[in-house]
C-alpha cells in the first residue's frame, strides 16, 4: 500500500478535485467529479474509498477552492496560490497562469522562483468561463465536446457582442433566427470568451509562456484561438483540471 | 481584547437633543466641524448608512450613482432624519453635488440646507474661496441660530479639532501596539462621525491606555478607499492573521487634518481642510497621493495596499492604474477591490483579499 504524504482538495463551483501526493510530490491519484451540493460528505466518501488502497493516516489536507470552508483540512488556502503552485512545479517555469474555470477565470503571473507576483480574477459576472458555453450549448441542445470541434472547423465567424453569459445566449438565438450558420455563431461565441481572457491577461500584464489550467483548457478551440490572440502556442497539462488540487497538495508536503 | 462602550448614533441624537443642541445630518466628505460645534449644533455624519434599502433612491437617480449616495438619498426618504435640524452636502463629487441641487430643487426640506463649495489642490487662493464660503455658513447659521458666535469662541472650537486631529493620530501610531481587532479599532475611530468631542477624546484616551509594548506579528494592511463598508472586509483581513495597519479612507485617514496658522478662524479652517491629506475629491496629484500612501506604508509595517473602491466612486478610479503602477515601482502590492455597501461581500472579493494577502506574505 503506497503512503500518501499530502491530499490536495480542490471544491470548485461545478467540479470537485482531489489529488494525492507521496514525499517526493509524484502524483499518486487523481479524481474530478462533478461538485455535490453537500461537498464535505462528497469528499468523506471519496476520502474513505481512497482508504482502501492506499495507505492515508498522516496525510495532510489542503482545501481550496468556493466549498473549501466545508472541507475539513489541516490548512485552507486560496486557488490562486494553489494553482500557482501546480502549474509552476508543473512546467518548473514561471510565467503567465490561466485558469478557466467553471464559473471564474484566474490570470496569474508568477515569478522565476514560483511566487505570485500579480493576478486578476473575473468579478461578480461569469463573463469568459465555461459557464458562458455551457449555457448557449445547453440551450441549443449540443453536447460540449462538440462545440469546440464546430468551432475548429468552421469556414466563418460571427460576431458576438456581449460577453454577457446570459445575454450572449439570446445574441446567438437572434442570430440563429436571422439564418446565420451554427458553426459560424459557435465560433464567434469562443472568440468572444477568449478575447474576454485576453483583456484580463493584458491587464495583469502578460508574461510568456502562456501556461493554462481548469476544464475549458481542454477546449481545442479556446486554446487555438488564444494563441492566435496572444501570438504565443499556449502550454497546457496533460490533466489541466487537476492543477489547483495539485498545487495544494504540495503545499501541503511543506506543512 | 478590549472592551470600549461606544454609544450609537441614535443614543448621541437623543442626549444631544435633550440638551438642547441641533443635529445637523452631514454628507461626505469634508466639512468645518468646528463651525457647526460653536452654534451648539452636533454633526452627525451619514455615511449611506450600509445595508439601506434603495428603491426610493433609484427613482430619483441615475444607475451608475455610487451607493453610498443612493443610500444617503433613500434614508431621507424613508424618514430616518426627520429628527435632525439640518442637512450638510458638502460638494465632494458630481453625485453629491447632484445631491445637494435634489434636496434643493426638488425635496425642499423642512430643515435648513447647507451646501458647501470645497476648492480643489492646495494654493493660496482656495484657502481664501474656501475662507469666504465658510463665512458665508457662517451668516447662514447665526440666521438659523440667532446668534453671533465671535472669533474667541470659534478658535476655541478649533483649537479643540486640532488637539483631537493630533489624538486621532497618535492612536493610528499606536495601532500595531493595541489589543484591537480592526473591526473594533474602526469602530472607534469611526465614532468620531457623531460622538461629542469631549466624548470620543475619552473613548481614545481609554483605548491609547491599553496600548502594549509588544507589536502585533500579523500582516500589515494599508485600506484606501471611502470606507470600510460593509465591515466584514475587516473581518476577512483579520481571518488571514493581518490587519488593517493603517488607511488612506476618507471617513477616516484623509480627514485628519494638520493645524492650521492663521489667526483669523475662518482662514485657519480652510488651511486645515485645503491643506489636509491628499484625497481624490480634492484633485490632488498621483504624486503627492503616491507619496502619502507610500508614507503610511513606511510608517507602519504595512506590507501591501488594498483599494476598497465603492462601485461607480470616479473619483476613486481615476487613480488607481497611476498609483498601481508607482506602488508597484516601489515594491509595494496592491490590489483593487470593487464594492457596493449595500451587499454582502461575495465569495470573489473574499477570495481575491485572502489571495493578495497570501501573495504579500509570501513574497515579502
Amino acid at each position: 500500500m503506497e503512503t500518501v504524504k499530502s491530499i490536495g482538495i480542490d471544491a470548485g463551483s461545478t467540479t470537485l478535485k482531489i489529488v494525492g501526493v507521496n514525499e517526493e510530490g509524484k502524483i499518486l491519484f487523481s479524481i474530478v467529479e462533478d461538485a455535490d451540493p453537500k461537498v464535505e460528505e462528497q469528499t468523506e466518501h471519496i476520502l474513505n474509498k481512497l482508504k482502501e488502497n492506499y495507505d492515508m493516516e498522516s496525510s495532510k489536507i489542503v482545501a481550496t477552492g468556493y466549498g473549501s470552508n466545508l472541507i475539513k483540512a489541516d490548512k485552507k488556502v486560496t486557488e490562486i496560490t494553489c494553482h500557482a503552485k501546480g502549474i509552476y512545479e508543473y512546467f518548473k517555469t514561471g510565467g503567465t497562469a490561466v485558469d478557466i474555470g467553471g464559473q471564474d477565470n484566474k490570470v496569474i503571473l508568477i515569478s522565476k522562483n514560483g511566487k505570485v507576483i500579480d493576478f486578476i480574477m473575473n468579478d461578480k459576472c461569469a463573463s469568459g468561463t465555461g459557464r458562458f458555453l455551457e449555457n448557449t450549448a445547453w440551450r441549443l441542445k449540443i453536447p460540449m465536446e462538440k462545440m469546440a470541434e464546430l468551432a475548429l472547423n468552421s469556414d466563418g465567424e460571427v460576431k458576438i457582442s456581449s460577453t454577457c453569459a446570459v445575454f450572449a445566449e439570446s445574441e446567438v438565438i437572434s442570430h440563429l433566427s436571422r439564418g446565420q450558420k451554427l458553426e459560424h455563431v459557435i465560433k464567434g461565441l469562443h472568440r468572444a470568451m477568449v478575447k474576454r481572457i485576453t483583456s484580463m491577461i493584458y491587464t495583469v500584464g502578460f508574461n510568456p509562456p502562456l501556461m493554462l489550467s481548469g476544464g475549458v483548457a481542454k477546449n481545442k478551440a479556446v486554446v487555438k484561438m488564444l494563441e492566435e490572440e496572444l501570438g504565443e502556442k499556449p502550454r497546457i497539462p496533460e490533466n489541466p483540471q487537476i492543477m489547483g488540487a495539485f498545487g495544494a497538495a504540495l503545499i501541503g508536503l511543506s506543512q | 481584547m478590549l472592551h470600549v462602550k461606544i454609544p450609537t448614533r441614535k443614543e448621541v441624537i437623543e442626549e444631544e437633543k435633550s440638551k438642547g443642541k441641533r443635529i445637523a445630518a452631514v454628507y461626505p466628505i469634508h466639512y468645518p466641524r468646528e463651525l457647526f460645534r460653536v452654534f451648539n449644533i452636533q454633526p452627525v455624519e451619514v455615511w449611506g448608512p450600509p445595508k439601506t434599502d434603495t428603491k426610493k433612491a433609484n427613482a430619483h437617480l441615475q444607475s451608475y450613482i455610487c451607493s453610498v449616495v443612493q443610500s444617503g438619498l433613500s434614508f431621507y426618504l424613508e424618514g430616518y432624519l426627520d429628527i435632525v435640524d439640518l442637512i450638510v452636502v458638502p460638494h465632494s463629487c458630481d453625485s453629491l453635488q447632484g445631491l445637494g441641487s435634489i434636496f434643493k430643487d426638488f425635496i425642499k426640506p423642512k430643515q435648513e440646507l447647507v451646501t458647501i463649495y470645497l476648492p480643489r489642490e492646495k494654493n493660496k487662493e482656495n484657502v481664501e474661496f474656501l475662507a469666504n464660503e465658510l463665512k458665508r455658513i457662517y451668516k447662514q447659521l447665526s440666521q438659523l441660530c440667532g446668534f453671533e458666535p465671535d472669533d474667541e469662541k470659534l478658535m476655541e472650537e478649533i483649537k479643540t479639532e486640532e488637539k483631537i486631529d493630533k489624538l486621532v493620530f497618535k492612536f493610528y501610531k499606536s495601532r500595531e501596539n493595541l489589543p484591537l481587532s480592526s473591526r473594533e479599532f474602526y469602530t472607534i475611530l469611526r465614532s468620531r462621525e457623531y460622538l461629542p468631542p469631549d466624548k470620543f477624546k475619552s473613548i481614545l484616551e481609554y483605548a491609547l491606555l491599553h496600548a502594549s509594548k509588544g507589536k502585533l506579528k500579523k500582516t500589515g494592511i494599508v485600506l484606501s478607499g471611502l470606507l470600510p463598508e460593509p465591515m466584514d472586509i475587516l473581518d476577512v483581513i483579520d481571518d488571514m492573521d493581518a490587519f488593517v495597519a493603517i488607511d488612506d479612507m476618507a471617513c477616516c485617514m484623509r480627514r485628519v487634518y494638520g493645524e492650521g496658522h492663521s489667526s483669523d478662524p475662518f482662514e485657519r479652517i480652510a488651511e486645515r481642510i485645503v491643506n489636509g491629506p491628499p484625497d481624490p475629491t480634492k484633485g490632488n496629484s498621483f504624486d503627492e497621493r503616491f507619496e502619502f500612501i507610500k508614507s503610511l506604508a513606511d510608517l507602519t509595517s504595512a506590507k501591501g495596499v488594498i483599494f476598497y473602491n465603492v462601485k461607480f466612486c470616479e473619483p476613486e478610479y481615476f487613480y488607481h492604474p497611476i498609483l498601481k503602477e508607482k506602488l508597484s515601482k516601489a515594491q509595494i502590492r496592491s490590489l483593487i477591490i470593487e464594492n457596493d455597501i449595500n451587499e454582502p461581500l461575495p465569495q470573489q472579493t473574499i477570495t481575491r483579499i485572502k489571495a493578495f494577502i497570501e501573495m504579500i506574505r509570501e513574497s515579502s
